[in-house]
């Protein structure tokens, strides 16, 4: 989920159908010389070509013609927390719409379903896009804009985690895992975060600071974040590794065995964390443990920092 | 029709499949050149004897207009056939097709057909960017006023596994589905691949439990049941009977096309799961005078499983609803009764961008010409092949038969 998903650029032809949403109505052409419907929007029928064609308002209610789970984003940008839902339906009125399922667990999708229509806002400049729900479901409009996540509060009562003596070898070394933690919070990386940033690191780049320029000519259909950005915003994603140090006099961040951003953070993007242990061991200067921290988009399995943080213990 | 289809393949040529970043780079002009000098030889022709010109207009390196004059300047023949072919992966049987048609009109006597597709070396003053941009939305328009960039792409409809994913489940909604079938169908091919060197996935055997370990990338469709993009390419050399007479092979000679479009997203089909081969193969096979049961190998275009089972069915190879007992019943290797993919089809064989079609026509001519090797069937003269391009939006068929 990003701003830098593609967004529907309404032609003189189109604008009353996507103006129409905006309104509330679902406006289809409607064509006065075989009766027929035709979606999506043009200048001639799609069945006679005739060019008495006519918006009209329908209620949007259907039939689910078929659907699939993308397990993988069909574009970066589409990672999300739940994979997404296309879907095509059939209107009422006949004609067939590309489209997305909302408010429905996988398992509650059956093809032949009825379905009802969904406005979803989805840019801060109020386009609504026509998504579509079970039709005894209660959802009538959502909002995708995203929003920054509540920072989460410090827990007074937190559960004890597991206290490791710095002396105890034994449970150090069980520190280690091939296993991942829970993900951490949710942030939201902006414009305004990447411009304050570029600010105070002088990185003026315009694949970070120009949208439009981005958008016309960079690889990634928008700005993207600077790694060095996402690198430190982990220190505003709590990661629970579940156990805590103890017995140590001084703790120094000794910084990084390996530093890689494989895969960009667009715009827009919610971000989380999570982290393992991936090796402890005496050194000279005292116990150094090295913790993998990835960053990763929210819904996206490539990473877009990974960090093998050097913690030196003392 | 009055149809003679006396024009023949009699050459070919074929890069092997290669991991894009083992493949060697060549401009398109350069594997162009190459290509044919390769299918020249193999059907003892001279460059002089080239008189007709097919290629890719789409994703050409060096040029996006004048195409064929630049190819045929560059290879330094003059031609009185000059085409481009836009029709995805159903490009290479378009191209066999029209190439046989102008043939039979007298406009040419040897035609090129050629789609060059590893990738050409980068310039120090293209933009990679431009790159980056063109493989995010692939075969999508992102143009102002393209209907798929103002109603698809929105809201996440692209790229082809989604596509056909929802295809099968389509599928599977009206007819049942059996996911065990979907997977023999990647298996036998790849029994194919074993007895053919030149696949990509040459020695790695594979077995149903191995596709349905695979990852899930759309439902219902798995990795293993997915095309692999491979750097190639490929050419094939249509010719007359007079000119066929005097080339090397035995030729396989057009006797039946078919060609079907209709939308590019299936969406706007009128039913999902009646696919455009179906008109396509009619034509071929009603041109050719024959049917389905008269043919000694099929050669299906496979970017998925889903393609192949729904070939089967609408090209008349067995009722519709009823190809994934098909399926099942049937050995579809070479060694079976229903030779399918002989190769091992684009799944195991790759897919070389639009060229990938050419390796299932290619196939039928060596087959027919008795030149595949271990996987060479005893009897074939007669040979189906489909392409495919699009999410089954546009698709062909060819009879080919030994002259």
């Amino acid at each position: 989920m990003s701003t830098n998903k593609p967004m529907p650029i309404a032609t003189s032809i189109s604008a009353p159908f996507w103006d129409g949403l905006k309104a509330g109505k679902i406006l289809m052409q409607h064509c006065g010389a075989c009766e027929k419907w035709t979606f999506y929007p043009r200048r001639h029928c799609s069945h006679c070509l005739s060019s008495e064609v006519e918006f009209r308002e329908v209620t949007g209610a259907g039939t689910l013609y078929t659907y699939t789970v993308a397990r993988i984003p069909t574009l970066p940008e589409f990672a999300g927390p739940e994979p997404q839902l296309l879907a095509v339906v059939e209107l009422d009125e006949g004609v067939r719409v590309n489209t997305t399922l909302v408010g429905l667990k996988e398992d509650e999708i059956k093809i032949g379903m009825r379905v009802k229509p969904v406005r979803a806002r989805v840019s801060a400049d109020g386009t609504v896009l026509l998504r579509f729900t079970g039709a005894d479901v209660d959802l009538v409009e959502i909002d995708e804009v995203l929003k920054q996540p509540e920072a989460p509060v410090a827990d007074a009562d937190a559960k004890s985690v597991r206290q490791v003596p710095l002396t105890d070898d034994a449970a150090l070394q069980s520190l280690v895992s091939e296993d991942y933690s829970p993900w951490s919070n949710q942030l939201l990386v902006d414009q305004a975060m990447i411009n304050q940033f570029a600010e105070l690191s002088g990185d003026k780049y315009w694949i970070h600071t120009d949208p439009e320029r981005a958008r016309k000519e960079g690889p990634f259909g928008g700005t993207i974040a600077h790694g060095a950005l996402v690198q430190v915003l982990t220190s505003k994603l709590n990661v629970d590794l579940g156990f805590e140090i103890t017995g140590f006099t001084n703790m120094v961040n000794y910084g990084s065995q390996r530093l890689r951003f494989p895969s960009p953070v667009p715009a827009g993007s919610l971000i989380h964390s999570r982290g393992r242990v991936k090796s402890i061991e005496k050194v000279r200067s005292g116990t150094q443990m090295v913790l993998e921290l990835n960053i990763h988009v929210v819904g996206q399995e490539r990473p877009a920092v990974i960090n093998d943080l050097i913690i030196l213990y003392m | 029709m009055g149809w003679k289809g006396e024009a023949a393949i009699v050459g070919a040529a074929q890069y092997k499949p290669q991991k894009y970043s083992e493949a060697p780079q060549m401009f398109h002009l350069e594997q162009v050149a190459d290509l044919a000098q390769q299918a020249l030889a193999d059907a003892g022709l001279q460059a002089s004897d080239l008189d007709g010109l097919v290629i890719n207009g789409p994703h050409f390196h060096e040029a996006s207009v004048f195409v064929p004059a630049m190819a045929a300047e560059y290879l330094g023949i003059a031609v009185n056939f000059a085409e481009v072919v836009d029709l995805g992966g159903t490009t290479p049987v378009g191209m066999v097709w029209r190439a046989a048609a102008a043939i039979e009109m007298g406009l040419c006597q040897a035609v090129l057909c050629v789609l060059p597709m590893r990738m050409a070396p980068f310039g120090r003053d293209e933009d990679p960017s431009a790159m980056a941009r063109a493989m995010r939305f692939g075969g999508h328009s992102t143009a102002f006023g393209a209907p798929e960039a103002e109603f698809d792409l929105p809201y996440g409809h692209l790229g082809q596994n989604t596509g056909y994913a929802m295809i099968a489940k389509r599928y599977a909604a009206q007819y049942g589905y059996d996911e065990r079938a979907m997977a023999k169908i990647a298996v036998d091919q790849r029994t194919n691949a074993l007895a053919n060197p030149n696949a990509i996935f040459h020695g790695q055997p594979l077995t149903i439990e191995d596709v349905l370990n695979s990852r899930m990338v759309a439902d219902p469709l798995r990795v293993l049941e997915i095309v692999m993009p491979v750097a190639g390419g490929a050419a094939v050399i249509v010719a007359s009977k007079e000119v066929a007479a005097r080339a090397r092979n035995r030729g396989a000679r057009i006797t039946g096309f078919g060609e079907r479009l209709g939308y590019k997203s299936p969406t706007y089909s009128p039913d999902m799961t009646e696919t455009p081969v179906g008109p396509a193969a009619r034509r071929a096979f009603e041109m050719a005078g024959l049917k389905p049961s008269d043919m000694n190998a099929a050669q299906i275009y496979d970017c998925y499983t889903i393609t192949v089972l729904l070939s089967l069915e609408d090209a008349g190879f067995c009722p519709k609803g009823e190809g994934m007992r098909f399926v099942l019943e049937n050995d579809l290797t070479w060694k079976g009764n229903f030779p399918l993919n002989t190769h091992g089809g684009q799944l195991s064989f790759g897919q070389a961008g639009s060229a990938g079609g050419f390796s299932q026509i290619i196939e039928a001519f060596d087959q027919i010409r008795g030149k595949a090797g271990e996987r060479q069937l005893k009897n074939c003269d007669r040979v189906f092949v489909s392409g495919t391009g699009g999410v089954m939006s546009e698709q062909g068929a060819l009879i080919l038969e030994g002259a």
